[in-house]
């Protein structure tokens, strides 16, 4: 690879419930406005646009439609990607990385509050076998977790202790929605939504936005005096009929991550990295792809949460900006974590820095069960 | 006489094919915004088309929008009152009925969807009022009608039913 | 530098009205079997698989992680990109992206539509906004139907010619055994007394709704002699997007607007020195949804003067044995399954190229291929191709 592909700005929304005061294009456009303020730039210098966004969750074919003029797409080059906000960012340091494509700008917006989210995801189980069932993605998590629970013996309070954990990060983040002071007992306590999984263990509806911009190395110095650089992605599809796997695995996150680490030159995660910022709607996930990230051993996510390892001030905090849980729209998710990666990259994370942060490692995922895992390193040198 | 009609040749058997049909209608709750919901609001209490107009190049938008597509500069508040009246340059009917994506029923509107000159030089959609395709023409002049009654609007462009035709 | 990037394999699916014999899945995977029996590679050698559909038309949420095991994406890095109708031009785009940045040997793109699963027209409705278009909203038929008309006024075309380009369109689908309608169609007359749909459209004049899927697997220069004799390179690739036209949102029957394929080709023909199109690109595989927008698309893709789009066709410089063929596929008028077709455009040009279009081969030699795609409102993507750079 001949230059380094390096993220100038980011921007985000304060994600909220239900921002009826503005339709998608405004969403978009605040955290657009956000990135350009930040680095000078206008809309007519952007060479290309990646936006992110769901057909199904906007209510409109060809979503896209929705923030194009925002993009400055106008008369300009335009793509959207329909999957994790992430992988937005994939796409556009591919096109910065091709050389064909100078200064990228990525965005991904969703309002959560829209839409009905069962009828959705119902949506993205195949027709004949698995929709009339009547599943979503909650009541799918929740076989994933009991497969988990069971095959490694992870107990509910390890997984509580997930949701405890992010809601009190998210109470140094000016950008979550739901920050928490939660305990083990108030999250077994809470209403159950879909064995095992509580409403404590998830994550409530949320509206947002997420922008960044991306160009190559010898423009991103100019731009900025704290660039952060990709040092290495990849994503990785799994298997979609439930039954082809065992739920316990997450063998596409483990591959998503073993490209990425060789990309970036890891090859011990819990040394080598200093903060993670991984997606996860329910809470036993961050235990399961922590075991896919290698921050562990298969199993081991449960020793791992109680060792302390993850909490801040450990040897690997994981998600110092609360991560999806106190509230994220699923399309946006992945990419907030690499703002938020971002963000303590340049110092610039507030009462949530992890001091002297070096390298960062971003996740997003899609779909099923995380069907679909995206992972980034990012570092600052 | 026979005991039985006699037996057809039995024809090839064909594959039955498993059809799967979903008929659940989706809901969606969309929002204006700001800028779509003044133009909502002109509508509904003062029967007015507005749409917003750019700093730099001075052209109007409608739909209105939050960042001008030409110029890629904000739009600000400046609001422009629209005539209600045109020419039509492109009419055409439907002549089987759509479904209409919104509310999942097959929608015959009879009305024929045209594209009118607004009197500043502004292209507006909308419905027209003659259904009697030999009266169509280009060039025709029509008239914004509204919806009389205040409960019945709050649905912004539908506030119009449509462009009825006058006399010049 | 960027890497240099060639189509080594190509496949589709023979492109029909209704599937009712596969699942969406399936159906791709006979246009993914295809493409890698072509390329005579495995699943294996992929590296990456990208996707293309408009996931409103079938209702299907995620339909790219549906069928990740007769794909055989699973295990695999890949995404998928939805811009409407462009949304092949998109995801030919980003294979093309992902190959030349190096990230990336070995790429499979897919474009699929499996329109008989849902409701195109409801599904193009809604691609207005929400809370403002649904009003006077008639689909696409609607919006080319007003394009035609101000066509006729403007450029002095007759109905005749837009019969023209549809005889032209069938012959070139007869005779291209994956094409979906092929009606056989003798003469221009027989065009001209059939009936309208929206007029002055008639049935005939607008492209089908069909199922069918496309294949493509790109390659990075070093790969890609090793795997063919005949790689097909893909020199440039251009997008341009904007918002809808003022006057309507598929084609703009004021005749006043910009259309983003002039302004596309201005920047792709001076990006690779071509200064006389018909001379310097030797055939066209053009995303036209009706014939009348075949003649305006021949003026904004510089393949003559403004007005004089008819007068091409009326020459029969456009047919198959002509100086400058455009579609001998047949077109998307004989065959449109919306998420693949651009993806169609990039394969019937490349089979040009390489000589491998049998019966529906141009007569001349085809060395330079252009490709573009179409969306709502307003949207381009073209793709160059050479048979050597």
């Amino acid at each position: 690879m001949a230059e380094r592909v390096g993220i100038v700005a980011v921007g985000q929304t304060k994600y909220h419930p239900n921002r009826s005061d503005v339709n998608e294009e405004e969403l978009a456009y605040e955290v657009i406005k956000q990135v350009l303020e930040a680095t000078g730039l206008t809309l007519s210098d952007i060479d290309s646009a990646v936006t992110c966004s769901q057909d199904f969750w906007d209510g409109r074919t060809i979503s896209n439609m929705n923030v194009q003029h925002v993009v400055g797409a106008h008369m300009g080059h335009e793509d959207k990607v329909a999957e994790d906000g992430i992988n937005a960012l994939y796409v556009g340091m591919s096109q910065v990385l091709s050389g064909h494509q100078d200064i990228v700008l990525v965005v991904a917006h969703m309002k959560e509050s829209q839409g009905e989210k069962s009828l959705i995801e119902n949506a993205a189980f195949d027709p004949a076998l698995m929709r009339p069932l009547g599943l979503d993605f909650l009541s799918t998590a929740a076989l994933q977790a009991k497969r988990y629970m069971y095959k490694y013996g992870i107990t509910a309070e390890q997984c509580a202790k997930v949701a405890v954990r992010n809601r009190s990060n998210a109470k140094n983040n000016p950008f979550a929605q739901e920050p928490m002071d939660i305990t083990v007992e108030d999250v077994l306590g809470s209403k159950m939504l879909s064995s095992p999984i509580r409403h404590l263990d998830t994550k409530p509806v949320s509206d947002g936005a997420c922008a960044m911009i991306l160009t190559r190395e010898e423009k991103a110095r100019k731009l900025t005096s704290k660039p952060v650089w990709i040092l290495g992605a990849s994503n990785c599809y799994e298997t979609h009929y439930l039954g082809d796997r065992d739920l316990a695995n997450c063998d596409a996150l483990v591959k998503a991550a073993k490209k990425a680490y060789s990309m970036a030159g890891i090859k011990n995660p819990l040394k080598q990295i200093d903060v993670a910022e991984i997606s996860g709607e329910y809470s036993y996930q961050e235990l399961l792809w922590m075991e896919g990230l290698g921050f562990c051993g298969r199993g081991e996510g449960g020793m791992l949460i109680d060792s302390g390892v993850t909490k801040m001030g450990g040897k690997l905090p994981v998600n110092p900006s609360g991560g999806v849980l106190p509230g994220n729209p699923n399309g946006v998710a992945g990419m907030t974590r690499v703002a938020e990666a971002v963000l303590q990259l340049r110092g610039e994370a507030g009462d949530r820095q992890v001091k002297g942060a070096k390298v960062a490692l971003a996740h997003g995922v899609t779909g099923i069960c995380g069907q679909h895992q995206c992972v980034m390193i990012l570092g600052n040198t | 006489m026979a005991r039985e009609s006699p037996k057809k040749k039995a024809k090839e058997s064909k594959p039955e094919y498993i059809q799967v049909a979903f008929n659940t209608p989706r809901p969606y709750n969309w929002s204006t915004g700001k800028y779509l919901g003044k133009f909502y609001a002109e509508a509904k209490e003062n029967r007015k088309i507005v749409g917003n107009r750019c700093p730099k190049c001075k052209e109007i938008w409608l739909q209105p929008t939050v960042v001008c597509p030409k110029c890629k500069v904000d739009m600000g508040w400046d609001w422009v009152q629209l005539p209600q009246t045109g020419t039509v340059t492109q009419y055409t009917y439907l002549v089987y009925p759509l479904w209409d994506p919104h509310y999942g029923e097959k929608w015959a509107n009879p009305y024929p969807s045209a594209m009118i000159l607004l009197d500043n030089g502004f292209y507006y959609r909308a419905f027209l009022e003659e259904t009697d395709k030999d009266k169509l023409r280009v060039g025709m002049r029509v008239q914004a009608v509204w919806k009389e009654d205040y409960e019945e609007r709050g649905q912004g462009p539908a506030d119009i039913l449509y462009f009825r035709t006058i006399e010049d | 530098m960027p890497n240099r990037v060639a189509i080594v394999g190509i496949g589709q699916t023979y492109h029909k009205r209704g599937r009712p014999d596969v699942n969406q899945a399936e159906m791709v995977g006979e246009a993914v079997r295809a493409a890698l029996a072509d390329a005579q590679l495995s699943i294996k050698e992929i590296e990456g698989v990208f996707f293309s559909n408009m996931e409103t038309f079938e209702g299907i949420y995620l339909p790219d992680h549906g069928m990740a095991a007769e794909v055989g994406s699973f295990g695999k890095p890949g995404l998928k990109v939805c811009t409407g109708g462009t949304s092949g031009g998109s995801v030919v785009v980003e294979g093309f992206y992902f190959v030349a940045s190096g990230l990336y040997d070995l790429a499979l793109v897919i474009g699929f539509e499996k329109q008989d699963c849902g409701d195109t027209t409801a599904a193009i409705t809604a691609a207005t906004t929400p809370v403002w278009g649904k009003g006077a909203a008639t689909g696409a038929i609607g919006e080319f139907a007003k394009q035609a008309l101000s066509y006729m006024e403007t450029s002095g075309a007759k109905e005749e010619h837009a019969a023209m380009v549809r005889l032209k369109a069938d012959r070139g689908a007869c005779r291209n055994p994956y094409a979906h309608l092929k009606l056989g169609l003798k003469s221009v007359d027989e065009i001209l007394q059939s009936g309208y749909l929206v007029w002055p459209l008639r049935l005939l004049d607008f492209c089908p709704q069909s199922c069918g899927a496309c294949a493509l697997i790109f390659a990075s220069e070093g790969s890609a002699k090793k795997i063919t004799k005949k790689p097909v390179w893909v020199a440039d690739v251009e997008v341009v997007h904007q918002e809808p036209f003022r006057a309507g949102i598929f084609g703009d029957p004021t005749g006043q607007e910009t259309y983003t394929q002039h302004v596309a080709c201005e920047r792709l023909y001076r990006r690779n020195g071509i200064t006389n199109p018909r001379k310097d690109i030797d055939m066209a595989e053009i995303y036209e949804p009706s014939n009348w927008e075949e003649m305006n698309l021949y003026e904004h893709l510089h393949f003559c003067e403004k007005n004089e789009g008819w007068k091409l066709i009326e020459k029969g410089i456009t047919e198959m044995e002509g100086e400058f063929p455009v579609n001998p596929s047949g077109g998307v008028i004989a065959t449109n399954p919306i998420g693949a077709t651009p993806v169609i455009r990039v394969a019937e040009a490349a089979l040009q190229i390489r000589g491998d279009a049998g019966e529906h081969q141009a007569t001349r030699d085809i060395k330079t291929a252009l490709a573009t795609a179409l969306g709502g409102p307003n949207w381009t993507v073209l793709t160059l191709l050479k048979r050597s750079l």
